[in-house]
């Protein structure tokens, strides 16, 4: 699965990475979203980027006792294995991925499959595609 | 938690800054943002200080919804005492900078004294750093944010002051990513304190009482109410839809109030702005989206919006919409309020084409127009007279009776002749001519309600003024036209217990009466809370206002009921009685 931002419709709200927190962690933080929507001011314009899981894998390469997995949809975090030692959060290129409260890494799941982020954007800017290209 | 219970103090003039609880029972009873910082300072700034002195102090609030998925949340409150009015000023700004400071851990951040060398303030969590701001001292906000995000990283939110600010124009606003708190020239304080820009990044939680439960609220809110066809306006056409309204209502403040219709309204209305292609854009947790960004030449603008195409356009008899956005992006980089300048144009060209006196600019002049901001900012050539603002102007050389003030502030775009509550609103409000009170026209003008009479005028600005001064407490924006009953149904889920219709009344009217006292201490009372002589004498000339005045007696009687139904004395004051049914 794979998330796709339409810059032409995204408003720069952030709901998304509201809602994201409020699912995965219980709160309100875009510091714990798994997707991130970056506005940078410039004289001539507003440039938007969506940075989020790409399932590149480089988090399940770097993590030293193999407790992040692939289920061949999204990336799968075994508690009981992580340390929390945080190597994949530095490894991750997007920073999709930080340590929860209990200092366990979450990494992103794309809601298993319902990416609230998709249900909620008020211009419905963000798609998920089933198939990576 | 909806609060932080914390609040951070810097004072400038010591360097500490100091972390202290909020006051619980002003929270409960002021909420937030608007209300609880007037609170503060109603409580902290003593009788008379002089607002361009270290002592003044400048609050800046989030509310109880800032940082939550709750929509409209996500502006900032900032309050002090403005050096154009003598009265207590509160602006609200969008964008994100007030969830950073709630993700940061405040509610309320204080700033007091002066700093001897120009700084800006850090905030990033529990670090709070004073640093030298010799870099970006003399730049325009823009770019002030691009050196400053560029040095601290793009995730976080600047709020800056212009070079307006710097040299204490008192009409200069205070600027954050595109976005303004305009009136009042809390620029000019922060300027006075050599403050030139705030930085502010946080990552702490914030939890809710019931997640589940407020998700499903939000969610409806948002689908049935903020996206309903109420709001929807603000997302499509956004507040350029109001110059065809007030055109065809004969509102449309025309070359400095003489006329309400302007012949070119149609070349400054919403399709032509459609025509240059803005971009949308929201503030944090807004799913309405009311921003059009558009990007000139060199330069880009939130806007224009409808004050500033009124203000800025008609009323300078500009009718050339680039060249409005030009002004316009000129006046958001140096930091000044559009409103304000747009009125010192507008009546320093009707002093010179009526021979009182030549400032040198002429109605409709685009050339001269466009080279103002400057001069005003850096106080150069006529600049140093048109600085003054229209209230200074007209006691220096005359032109009083259409100098188009309350109180030392400009007039927002609706002339009141064509919309008499609307007067009430400009004269009563606690900020001098400011439309952001009560917005009675939205019924009577653009409504169904008979705007050429005082007859329910008193009751309806007063039941506006008071839903307001919650809403802005909270915070919420005035574009969601949410009912109280909506908002009680949020606040009741967010705070866990139950906050009636009827509590959220009563704190309105509470913050109204506490905004009234400030100002009474400041010696202000119903001598003041007038309009401009051009409103009660002079009529209006084409339009659906042809002939039309607000009868100065018509305007005491309604100005007396207002003063009888708020409970105040015959000269505006707050009767003892209603302080104590209040609970103030």
């Amino acid at each position: 699965m794979k998330l796709i931002l339409d810059k032409e419709k995204c408003i720069g709200c952030k709901i998304c990475e509201l809602v994201c927190s409020a699912k995965h962690q219980g709160v309100f933080n875009p510091q714990k979203a798994h997707l991130k929507i970056t506005d940078s001011y410039t004289k001539t314009g507003r440039e938007q980027e969506m940075k989020t899981c790409t399932l590149c894998k480089d988090c399940i390469a770097s993590c030293p006792v193999e407790a992040i997995t692939f289920n061949g949809n999204w990336l799968v975090i075994d508690d009981g294995l992580c340390t929390g030692c945080g190597q994949c959060v530095d490894a991750c290129p997007e920073g999709a991925i930080y340590l929860n409260s209990g200092g366990i890494a979450a990494v992103p799941d794309f809601c298993e499959g319902a990416p609230l982020c998709v249900e909620w954007c008020p211009r419905q800017a963000i798609r998920k595609e089933e198939e990576i290209s | 938690m909806s609060y932080r219970w914390e609040v951070l103090r810097v004072n400038l003039s010591t360097g500490v800054a100091n972390k202290e609880p909020l006051n619980e029972d002003w929270a409960r009873k002021y909420f937030g943002g608007r209300g609880l910082a007037a609170k503060y300072l109603y409580e902290e700034l003593g009788e008379g200080v002089d607002p361009l002195s270290p002592d003044n102090k400048v609050i800046l609030a989030t509310g109880p919804l800032t940082g939550t998925i709750v929509s409209c949340s996500g502006k900032l409150a900032i309050v002090s005492k403005s050096p154009a009015t003598g009265l207590i000023v509160d602006c609200s700004i969008g964008g994100t900078f007030a969830s950073q400071l709630k993700y940061a851990g405040y509610d309320l951040l204080i700033i007091e004294g002066q700093a001897k060398k120009p700084i800006y303030l850090l905030i990033n969590d529990d670090r709070v750093e004073i640093r030298d701001a010799e870099n970006v001292w003399g730049k325009g906000i823009y770019e002030t944010d691009i050196i400053l995000r560029k040095q601290h990283g793009t995730d976080t939110s600047v709020l800056s002051i212009g070079p307006a600010g710097e040299n204490q124009i008192p009409f200069s606003c205070v600027g954050s990513e595109y976005r303004q708190a305009g009136r009042g020239s809390l620029g000019s304080v922060l300027g006075v304190k050599r403050m030139k820009a705030i930085i502010c990044s946080g990552s702490k939680d914030m939890t809710v009482p019931d997640m589940p439960r407020l998700l499903d609220l939000v969610k409806q809110t948002i689908i049935n109410d903020v996206l309903s066809d109420d709001n929807i306006w603000a997302y499509n056409e956004g507040t350029p839809m109001i110059v065809e309204l007030a055109n065809s209502s004969g509102v449309l403040p025309t070359r400095n109030y003489q006329d309400g219709v302007f012949e070119s309204a149609q070349n400054i209305n919403a399709e032509s702005i459609k025509g240059l292609k803005p971009e949308k854009k929201a503030c944090f947790s807004c799913a309405l989206g009311c921003g059009k960004y558009l990007s000139l030449k060199e330069t880009a603008v939130e806007g224009p919006d409808y004050e500033t195409l009124a203000l800025a356009g008609s009323n300078c008899g500009i009718g050339d919409l680039k060249a409005i956005a030009e002004f316009n992006a000129k006046c958001d980089d140096l930091g000044l309020d559009t409103i304000s300048l747009g009125n010192v144009l507008g009546f320093a060209m009707e002093m010179t084409e009526k021979g009182i006196k030549d400032f040198g600019v002429r109605f409709g002049d685009v050339t001269t127009y466009l080279r103002m901001p400057e001069l005003v900012t850096y106080r150069e050539g006529i600049g140093q007279d048109l600085s003054l603002g229209v209230k200074q102007l007209s006691q220096k050389y005359g032109g009083s009776e259409f100098a188009m003030q309350v109180k030392g502030l400009e007039l927002p775009g609706y002339d009141p002749r064509g919309s008499w509550g609307m007067g009430l609103a400009y004269a009563t409000a606690s900020r001098g001519g400011c439309h952001m009170s009560a917005w009675p026209i939205a019924s009577e003008a653009f409504g169904d309600i008979d705007p050429f009479t005082i007859e329910g005028k008193a009751q309806l600005v007063i039941s506006a003024q008071d839903s307001n001064a919650i809403k802005f407490s909270l915070i919420l924006c005035d574009f969601w036209a949410l009912s109280m009953e909506t908002m009680s149904q949020i606040m009741s889920c967010l705070l866990d217990r139950d906050v009636t219709v009827a509590e959220l009344e009563s704190a309105g009217e509470r913050i109204w009466n506490l905004l009234r006292l400030f100002n009474v201490r400041e010696g202000f009372s119903v001598t003041d809370d007038s309009l401009p002589e051009r409103v009660f004498k002079e009529v209006l000339r084409s339009g659906a206002t042809t002939g039309k005045v607000l009868p100065r007696d018509q305007f005491d009687i309604m100005l007396q009921e207002y003063y009888r139904l708020r409970g105040w004395d015959n000269r505006g004051i707050p009767t003892p009685e209603k302080l104590a049914q209040l609970n103030m």
